[in-house]
């Protein structure tokens, strides 16, 4: 099934923010894969996640919960979850 | 009393149904802080950039040697398994050790049990192969100064007290005179249930000799019921006296209010924060539950009893070290209003320049007695 528009807007920006965040040089938003592993493949740590849902909680409104960081895998993953927060809020 | 004692005296009285931390009756609705909103203070911006510089550390620690020139009541080494490991001491062990740590993403090592200044030729092979860490010892024997980690020498009251704890004499004069102006060195007093007083006494002493100092709180061996033990009294007792040392020395106290709350709580760190370290967090997702391991002197490890500090009753844990990982990962936390996000850059900044050489600590932001998230006010001693 072809990816949403939402889900791919979506996708992007926090590519956007994590390429900011976590001060990441010679990658785009375009060219992040959003299912790369963000633990394993890109070093991401507890902290670096921590901030990244910090900034977004503050863009997007919605409660991050804390126990759901380790959930957050991938831009992909985090971009889902985003959405089901949002969605949840809508409804 | 100073005018920041009087203030921290202030909060101190805070009854948990008058308010929280950032002024809010009792009886409204806290607002809402946004991340953005607290970093919108360009002081607050400023220490948030330059504490984030250094989240790439990942720590592990290591038992250097079963072997130690002194014999202390209360000590951690000399508690469960880990003390009955053989030694290995070749260093070509050590400097695979050390590259395979670095391979699986550690940055940052601490050098520990039982004392590390036994072992100059290992700790020089760490050193080359891993450059940030850090080295726990009691600083009888001084370390080559071409070992660059920061060192931590333990003093646990005067030397009337070190004599009868740790049956050594002068120990404090033998200890400033192999660290005095040391850039490495950091001296970390423990505060047990007996030597609360004796900290004017130390403090003095180390002031005089221009030396660093850092607050560590006892916290018992599994199983041990002496007379180290603090209780709810001795914690509050020691927060007074860590507060009065803050204002009499501010140049050589590495310490800020929020890490005497988080250190001298009548709960402990793991009550307060979580532990995050796999003795006490299954979880091997991501942070110290993925990475951190506790190495025993024959170079195996076990993810039972890995913490920071093993054979600590975790009830009882406000080690110091403890707390500079569990209180930090905790950022998202303190993300509560202005004086607890400032209270918490305060503990990073302070656990910062205790840990890392040529960090320089700031000024603490936060001079209240700003209570852990979720926890209530601190009581009035």
């Amino acid at each position: 099934m072809p990816e949403g528009k939402e889900i791919r807007e979506l996708i992007l920006r926090i590519a956007g923010i994590i390429i900011e965040e976590l001060k990441l040089e010679e990658i785009t938003p375009e060219k992040f894969d959003p299912d790369m592993d963000l633990v394993d493949e890109l070093g991401v740590d507890s902290m670096d996640l921590a901030t990244v849902a910090l900034v977004l909680q503050d863009e997007y409104g919605v409660f991050i919960d804390e126990d759901d960081y380790p959930k957050l895998k991938s831009i992909r993953l985090i971009a889902e979850y985003l959405q089901s927060r949002l969605s949840g809020a809508k409804g | 009393m100073t005018n920041a004692a009087a203030e921290r005296s202030a909060v101190t009285g805070i009854d948990p149904a008058a308010g929280n931390a950032a002024g809010t009756p009792a009886d409204a609705s806290p607002k809402r802080w946004k991340f953005s909103d607290l970093l919108a203070d360009p002081v607050v911006r400023a220490r948030w950039e330059k504490v984030r510089g250094y989240f790439f550390l990942r720590e592990s620690t290591y038992d250097m040697s079963n072997r130690c020139n002194l014999r202390c009541d209360g000590c951690y080494y000399y508690e469960g398994a880990k003390q009955f490991t053989l030694e290995n001491c070749d260093p070509e062990d050590w400097r695979k050790l050390m590259q395979e740590e670095k391979a699986r993403g550690i940055t940052y090592v601490v050098l520990a049990g039982a004392e590390p200044s036994l072992v100059p030729e290992i700790l020089k092979v760490c050193f080359a192969e891993m450059p940030l860490g850090c080295i726990a010892t009691n600083g009888v024997r001084r370390i080559d100064s071409a070992v660059g980690y920061r060192i931590h020498i333990s003093v646990w009251g005067n030397d009337r007290t070190s004599a009868q704890i740790r049956k050594a004499r002068n120990l404090l004069k033998r200890q400033i005179d192999n660290y005095r102006g040391d850039p490495r060195a950091v001296f970390v007093y423990t505060f047990t249930r007996e030597n609360i007083e004796e900290i004017s006494e130390a403090m003095e002493v180390l002031a005089a000799a221009d030396c660093r100092t850092t607050f560590n709180v006892f916290s018992s061996p599994v199983g041990y019921d002496g007379s180290l033990r603090h209780d709810e009294t001795s914690l509050a007792r020691t927060r007074e006296a860590m507060c009065e040392m803050m204002d009499r020395y501010p140049r050589n106290v590495l310490f800020s209010p929020y890490n005497a709350v988080a250190h001298t709580h009548a709960r402990g760190l793991h009550d307060l924060y979580g532990c995050s370290y796999p003795r006490r967090n299954e979880s091997d997702a991501i942070g110290l539950g993925r990475s951190f391991r506790q190495f025993r002197t024959d170079l195996t490890w076990d993810r039972e009893v890995a913490c920071c500090v093993p054979d600590t009753d975790c009830d009882d844990c406000r080690h110091y070290a403890a707390g500079s990982a569990v209180v930090t990962a905790r950022l998202y936390r303190h993300v509560t209003d202005p004086s607890t996000f400032r209270a918490w850059l305060d503990y990073v900044d302070t656990y910062l320049a205790v840990w890392v050489v040529g960090y320089e600590k700031g000024e603490n932001l936060c001079a209240e007695l700003v209570p852990p998230p979720g926890s209530e006010a601190i009581r009035k001693v």
